[in-house]
């Protein structure tokens, strides 16, 4: 502030002087220097005045009420006592939730990835595919969206559908069991009047076996040199030493 | 504003380990101390998070406090004033971004804040007309700079005296006198030229 003087006040006395002046404790002579100065001064004039108004404007501000839940952050967070007749009052109304609602945003937690993946354009034509595959499949087994109609969906009728399907399903099961039971008699009866017949004859020479059957495991334990057989685990004899030696290709089973 | 006695045994039980005298002190001061830091930090959620750390600070330093020294408000309003100016230095970073990114400039003639507030013209409720001004006021209050606004807070929302507030500051009287009248002087100027516009 430029400290000029005017009506033999400076303009740094009269600063010093404005608050007590929007206070109202200035009086007399001393004011109405103030005022003649104010009055004059270019610079103190429009100070005084906007100052005025900057008050005004200040004492038309109200207070602001605390958040309700204030006090009781304060009391946790420095003695870490939550009082119970704090946290009544504080307390929020909870919105009532049903086991319906829970179930359906638990669900909806779960469903929403798939759900947002699944929605995607380019799984349009698979969609189109399935309900013209399950339209067909409904159509072939004969079920009409008339009879679906018919559906009761009252609980007495529900337990009775059940009751039934589960009959049914017992009835067939007795009858397949029937079925298997008789055709195994058949077949012991038939077994028992057929006389017995003599078992196959080992063939030793499978050149021309076209079976493509495997060999019998046993004959894969021994190493075969022409037509002479030798133990693969047996001991070599005395006699045995000079016998050449043949690379084994068959499955080697350790007994 | 307070009994000195009766506050200096408050405080005494709170050194003890009486939890319902730290409760009473809460329940007196918490409205006082988040309108001061409402009006200096300017949001809600600030002024919340600033009063609770007044108060932990507050609860710690409490044996520190001695009653032959000064009124406990004024200890109290010390502890608000020093943490929001701590507040207030850490987030000028934040806030130079926030000036460079806005389109809006701080500077006086750049845009009045009629721009920046709702409009104006012709509430038809006084409650809103009253709301709107306040928060013109408001708007205006965080424009100041820190020590202007700091002094005209405590003196014109808070009562407090001179000789209080150059406590608190820790600033000579004609100091704090002169702050108030550039603060006064300057937010009536903010306001003048905001409602000159709308009317």
């Amino acid at each position: 502030m430029p400290d000029h003087t005017s009506n033999g006040m400076q303009c740094s006395e009269f600063d010093l002087l404005l608050s007590d002046v929007l206070d109202g404790v200035l009086t007399g002579v001393q004011l109405d220097r103030f005022q003649a100065h104010a009055g004059v001064c270019k610079v103190c004039g429009p100070l005084l005045a906007e100052a005025e108004a900057g008050r005004n404007w200040l004492k038309g501000l109200t207070e602001v009420e605390p958040p309700a839940s204030l006090v009781n952050n304060i009391l946790a967070s420095t003695t870490g006592v939550d009082t119970q007749r704090l946290r009544v009052t504080v307390r929020a109304p909870q919105p009532h939730v049903t086991w319906l609602e829970r179930v359906q945003a638990s669900l909806f937690g779960y469903l929403e990835p798939i759900w947002a993946t699944v929605r995607q354009p380019r799984f349009a034509m698979s969609f189109g595919m399935a309900f013209f595959a399950l339209s067909v499949g409904l159509t072939v087994a004969g079920v009409k969206p008339a009879d679906l109609r018919q559906i009761s969906l009252r609980p007495a009728v529900i337990r009775l559908t059940y009751f039934r399907t589960q009959a049914s399903v017992v009835r067939y099961y007795e009858n397949i069991r029937v079925v298997y039971e008789v055709e195994s008699l058949a077949r012991q009866v038939k077994r028992n009047v057929t006389p017995a017949e003599p078992g196959p004859t080992r063939q030793k020479d499978h050149k021309n076996d076209t079976t493509q059957q495997p060999e019998p495991k046993q004959e894969r334990n021994y190493t075969q040199t022409d037509n002479h057989l030798i133990l693969a685990s047996a001991p070599l004899g005395p006699s045995n030493r000079d016998l050449p030696v043949v690379s084994v290709t068959t499955y080697r089973r350790f007994v | 504003m307070e009994d000195v006695q009766v506050v200096a045994m408050l405080v005494r039980r709170c050194i003890a380990g009486d939890a319902a005298a730290w409760e009473e002190i809460v329940q007196t001061y918490n409205r006082r101390i988040y309108n001061i830091c409402y009006r200096f930090a300017g949001s809600g959620d600030d002024a919340e998070d600033l009063t609770q750390e007044v108060f932990i600070k507050m609860y710690r330093t409490l044996p520190s406090y001695d009653h032959t020294k000064g009124a406990f408000v004024t200890w109290v309003t010390t502890i608000t004033r020093n943490l929001l100016v701590d507040h207030f230095r850490k987030t000028k970073q934040d806030r130079m971004t926030d000036s460079m990114d806005s389109t809006a400039s701080e500077h006086e003639d750049a845009q009045p804040l009629s721009e920046q507030i709702q409009d104006q013209s012709a509430p038809p409720d006084a409650h809103v007309r009253r709301r709107e001004v306040s928060e013109s006021v408001h708007a205006a209050l965080a424009k100041l700079s820190p020590e202007l606004r700091e002094a005209v807070i405590l003196r014109d929302l808070q009562d407090m005296d001179y000789r209080e507030i150059a406590t608190v500051l820790k600033v000579p009287e004609g100091t704090v006198k002169s702050r108030i009248n550039r603060g006064r002087a300057e937010l009536g100027r903010l306001l003048q030229r905001t409602y000159r516009q709308v009317m």
